[in-house]
């Protein structure tokens, strides 16, 4: 089990430019299904990619069970958005899962604290989730395991990529705007796998435009535009949504 | 050796063989990491480096990897893939370049034959071309053998692979200098203008539905062996030029499948 803190996090493109993130604390708990919303350009896929390590705050710190990031980062991975991926590219469904096991860093500082993370976590599914089949499995995508990535829907191709993302050691998981482009039915699929993982102790943090009813999934939303505008449970943010200034917050809401 | 004196077409033949499965190889990876725009710039960009490494008394090939490479390392440090400004970047560079080099060739004084460079001259290739290839060969395959997994990761996700470790900067610099290496190599066979050709068609017809990026290399560098050797025979047969013959042989490798569909229906 892995908690994540992360303190006053501040961080601008350019030293010029307005920061894309002011401020912003997140605290994402073990065995937690967290919804990251906000409206475009409010900063999501800027805090994933720093909550992962792509890229490093301005100010601020963030800590994985009091160890600095740096020493810890293989315990979180990213999915990235639909649109960074080259659907196109010739390559198998079980090949692209597999590619989730691949790590090039040359930093080994990790490995003993991962050995022993994962040793001492006594959930068996989570020792197995190295396993390329059990984690095709738990996606349902074990069928289509020989198919070419082009070959699938939407929403099969999102399962492949959340396999392949579940693949590394990690145990906490940032999902950039998953359920983008896909329609209601294969949506409502994934969020029921996602929600099983972290019935089973992962922590999943999800980024949405949706403010919808699929909120109430979710066990912590955190509202963000450039800074965290309210954190609570689904219920709780409903009643703090009247008195946030967010100005797409009108378009598509449906909660109230 | 008197073999080989006796029989012209034998080091063209090689070279043919060896460019007809290198470049479609090649091809493959740059298409599949959606980087064909580079081989247009990097083909225009060999010339000032040619005409340099002449007036220099270097080696020409060598002056041309380097100026293919140094053009593909200014636009790259210009754009990137995901600016608007793209393909105008890409392609005032790649003029410029060409022009530039054009340029430079009376100034400095020395003696090109720029249609053998542009188009190639296969039949009077010689013993220095043949090694060019096989060099530039030998580094594809060393690539391919070393770099294999990263080459999928960055061409399939690259902000992943970028997380997961992997250099993605200098994976595309060794992509650019490889491909700067296969289309100096390629200069005898078909010249550096129309090796787009042979890096490009065997792959559109090698990736149809294959399972893997090795698979579709090998289907590739198949179709690209035929096209070459039947490119190579007509030319001997007709007494054709084989770099122009090779390129319209891919042209028509697409135009016939299109055509007996339409006749079909």
């Amino acid at each position: 089990m892995a908690t994540l803190v992360a303190e006053n996090l501040t961080y601008s493109y350019t030293k010029k430019s307005k920061p894309a993130l002011n401020k912003v604390s997140v605290e994402i708990k073990p065995g937690t299904l967290t919804a990251l919303v906000g409206p475009n350009g409010a900063g999501k896929s800027t805090l994933l990619k720093i909550l992962q390590g792509q890229n490093a705050p301005d100010k601020g710190e963030i800590k994985i069970d009091g160890e600095n990031l740096n020493r810890s980062r293989s315990l979180i991975a990213l999915m990235p958005q639909r649109s960074s991926m080259n659907w196109k590219f010739p390559i198998t469904v079980e090949k692209l899962v597999s590619l989730g096991q691949i790590k090039y860093s040359k930093s080994k500082s990790n490995t003993p604290f991962q050995i022993k993370a994962l040793l001492a976590n006594p959930n068996a599914w989570i020792n197995k989730c190295c396993e390329l089949e059990a984690t095709m499995q738990r996606v349902g995508i074990a069928n289509l395991a020989n198919r070419r990535l082009d070959s699938l829907s939407g929403g099969q191709q999102q399962r492949a990529l959340l396999a392949k993302t579940l693949m590394s050691p990690a145990k906490i998981f940032l999902l950039d705007e998953p359920c983008a482009a896909l329609d209601p039915p294969a949506k409502e699929d994934f969020l029921k796998i996602v929600r099983q993982l972290a019935d089973v102790g992962l922590s999943l943090v999800v980024s949405s435009h949706d403010w919808g009813e699929s909120l109430n999934k979710y066990d912590q939303v955190i509202v963000l535009d450039k800074t965290v505008l309210a954190v609570g449970s689904p219920d709780s943010i409903k009643d703090k949504l009247n008195d946030i200034n967010i100005s797409a917050l009108n378009e598509n809401n449906s909660l109230n | 050796m008197s073999f080989i004196n006796n029989n012209w077409w034998l080091v063209p033949l090689i070279i043919t063989i060896f460019s007809g499965i290198l470049c479609p190889a090649m091809g493959t990876v740059l298409i599949t990491h959606k980087r064909l725009l580079q081989v247009n710039l990097i083909s225009h960009c060999v010339l000032p480096g040619l005409a340099l490494a002449l007036a220099l008394g270097i080696h020409p090939s060598i002056g041309g990897v380097i100026s293919g490479l140094l053009g593909s390392v200014i636009a790259e440090s210009l754009t990137n893939r995901k600016s608007e400004n793209y393909e105008a970047i890409m392609n005032t560079i790649l003029a410029g370049m060409l022009g530039f080099g054009v340029l430079i060739i009376p100034l400095l004084g020395i003696r090109i034959d720029l249609e053998a460079v542009l188009f190639g001259d296969l039949l009077t290739a010689n013993f220095g071309d043949l090694l060019r290839t096989i060099i530039a060969f030998l580094v594809f395959i060393t690539l391919m053998t070393f770099g294999y997994e990263k080459v999928v990761y960055v061409g399939l996700d690259p902000e992943g692979a970028s997380a997961s470790g992997i250099n993605v900067s200098l994976l595309n610099l060794a992509l650019s200098f490889t491909t700067a290496l296969v289309i100096v190599s390629s200069m005898s066979a078909v010249g550096v203008i129309l090796v787009i050709a042979l890096l490009s068609t065997p792959t559109l017809l090698g990736l149809n539905k294959a399972h893997s990026l090795r698979i579709a290399m090998m289907r590739s560098s198949f179709f690209g062996l035929c096209i070459s050797l039947l490119g190579f025979i007509l030319s001997i047969v007709f007494n054709l030029s084989p770099g122009p013959a090779i390129s319209v042989i891919c042209v028509a490798s697409l135009l016939i499948p299109k055509l007996s569909q339409i006749i079909k229906s």
